[in-house]
């Protein structure tokens, strides 16, 4: 526990670990402003399809919708704000040649891997809460509330406004689930470098890439995608399906679960093979 | 107490129509019609069910206002409120064409153990929407029950009602309303969707952008008829 505390602190006394913060809130500002100033013409571009056939009346630019928008576009983001912090805590200590002094004390190498990883995984749930403050909260206060129409590629899913807030909380908790796998992967890498800039870039780089291959439609990838991390980190949209595509979540959840676990446990195993020189 | 006597009053006046046996196809075309433009405009509580192949909506419950003869507004309480684009179709005024019409006798046709009446009402005029609509009247009653109404644009709309509380006014407990919707589909690049392990569909050429159907189940629970609504009051508001 001592151990955790001294770990949250140095991450929590670093300048870079607001940066984060401070790049959420300005993303989610930016793009309530936007969808305040010119939110009529972004509804009526996504509804255009729709409209042919239906008309709609009410509110449908609502808080709830807005938090779907943020979180679209600020989940692809955030495994890198997460990996700033995550990629750092082996390869910081190293850079600053701090590594050495601290294994000196009398810790195990597991301990002290597992405590940082677990300090990353907190510093990643205050930075969802924030998400979620700054996302959910002010887009509620900015825009109302209201039902939700969730426009997926082929089907239009309408929520009830009575329906959405246990389904954002499960979005928010899968969030932590799927960038905690991306803070046990930049802690992997982050044991191979003596400076924190080359395991952040190489997280964001594969997280890109294998997004990039999760979300392309091509037949090529296919047999792949299931076996992709990426595949499985959207799983919080499925919250905002209905029904609700439960089994799919839980063998996102799971297969996210054995990721996490199996990059944690190759740090372990490196880390403890690794001969510190600094 | 004044609800069952104006029943009452209604009955007796239909009883002269029931009496005097089969009407030619032009006067019960007439008559049903007057009956159903005798009401102006209403508001109704309603639960409505709508089930559209792309559509995943759940059973909306809220106020639905009506004017003659194609004006229709649903208002739910602080949520939003879907409708067809062209309401006009969701009303029984609203399937019925305007101006001169030629109207045949189709025959009998039973449904639901009830010899129906079928007319076919063609409009004289090209200049509106409807091709051809198609009429199941129930003669003792003096109530279209059945509808079938061939659009120039909209493909066809096939309704269905259930007369109960409010027979007076010829306005139905229930109606189940069956359309034809164009398929909808947007980028999956843009809406990211999460399959799961859902197995993708293939789009075949046949099933890309062909007509589907949907049916839309209105239950009325009450209604509040010709009361003046204003023509404002139906105007799009801001989203």
């Amino acid at each position: 526990m001592t151990l955790l505390r001294i770990e949250l602190k140095k991450i929590f006394r670093r300048p870079r670990t607001y940066i984060a913060f401070a790049i959420v809130a300005a993303l989610a500002g930016i793009i309530q402003l936007a969808l305040l100033v010119d939110g009529q013409s972004f509804v009526a571009f996504a509804m255009q399809g729709l409209e042919e056939q239906f008309a709609f009346s009410g509110k449908i630019l609502n808080g709830y919708l807005v938090t779907y928008i943020i979180l679209q576009t600020l989940l692809v983001n955030v495994p890198q704000l997460v990996a700033i912090v995550a990629a750092d805590e082996v390869s910081g200590e190293a850079a600053s040649g701090t590594l050495r002094l601290l294994l000196t004390k009398p810790i195990s190498r597991t301990r002290l891997i597992v405590t940082k990883y677990l300090a990353s995984v907190i510093y990643t749930l205050l930075l969802l809460v924030w998400l979620a403050v700054i996302g959910l909260g002010l887009s509620l206060l900015l825009f109302g509330t209201g039902d939700m129409i969730n426009m997926r590629s082929e089907e239009v899913v309408f929520l009830l406004q009575n329906d959405l807030l246990w389904r954002y909380a499960a979005a928010f908790g899968f969030a932590a689930l799927s960038m905690a796998c991306i803070a046990a992967l930049s802690m992997l890498l982050s044991i191979f470098a003596e400076n924190s800039i080359g395991p952040i870039i190489a997280t964001m780089g594969i997280v890109l890439f294998l997004t990039v291959i999760s979300t392309l439609g091509l037949p090529f990838f296919e047999t792949l995608k299931p076996w992709l991390f990426t595949t499985h980190t959207i799983a919080w949209k499925g919250f905002f399906s209905d029904p609700v595509p439960y089994n799919a979540i839980f063998q996102s959840g799971g297969v996210l679960l054995v990721y996490t676990v199996l990059f944690l446990a190759a740090t372990v195993y490196f880390f403890r093979r690794k001969d510190i020189q600094s | 107490m004044k609800k069952s006597l104006l029943t009452l009053c209604c009955s007796l006046a239909l009883l002269p129509v029931s009496w005097a046996g089969s009407l030619a196809p032009a006067d019960l075309y007439q008559t049903l019609r007057n009956r159903v433009f005798t009401v102006k405009d209403y508001k109704a509580d309603v639960v409505m069910n709508i089930r559209v192949s792309f559509m995943k909506i759940p059973q909306l419950r809220g106020k639905l206002y009506f004017k003659s003869p194609d004006k229709l507004k649903l208002v739910r309480e602080g949520g939003l409120s879907i409708l067809p684009h062209r309401t006009a179709n969701m009303s029984l005024a609203g399937l019925l064409p305007v101006g001169h019409v030629t109207v045949i006798d189709a025959g009998n046709e039973e449904i639901d153990g009830k010899s129906l009446r079928v007319l076919k009402v063609v409009p004289e005029s090209d200049a509106g929407d409807i091709v051809l609509t198609k009429l199941w009247v129930d003669e003792d009653r003096m109530l279209i029950l059945r509808s079938e109404t061939t659009t120039r644009d909209n493909g066809t709309f096939l309704m269905n009602l259930r007369f109960g509380n409010f027979i007076a006014y010829a306005l139905p407990d229930e109606i189940q309303l069956q359309m034809d919707v164009k398929d909808y589909k947007m980028p999956k690049g843009v809406t990211m969707d999460y399959e799961g392990n859902a197995i993708p569909e293939k789009v075949t050429t046949e099933s890309k952008g062909r007509r589907k159907k949907g049916t839309i189940n209105i239950h009325y629970n009450s209604y509040e008829i010709n009361t003046g609504i204003d023509d404002a009051f139906f105007k799009e508001k801001k989203k």
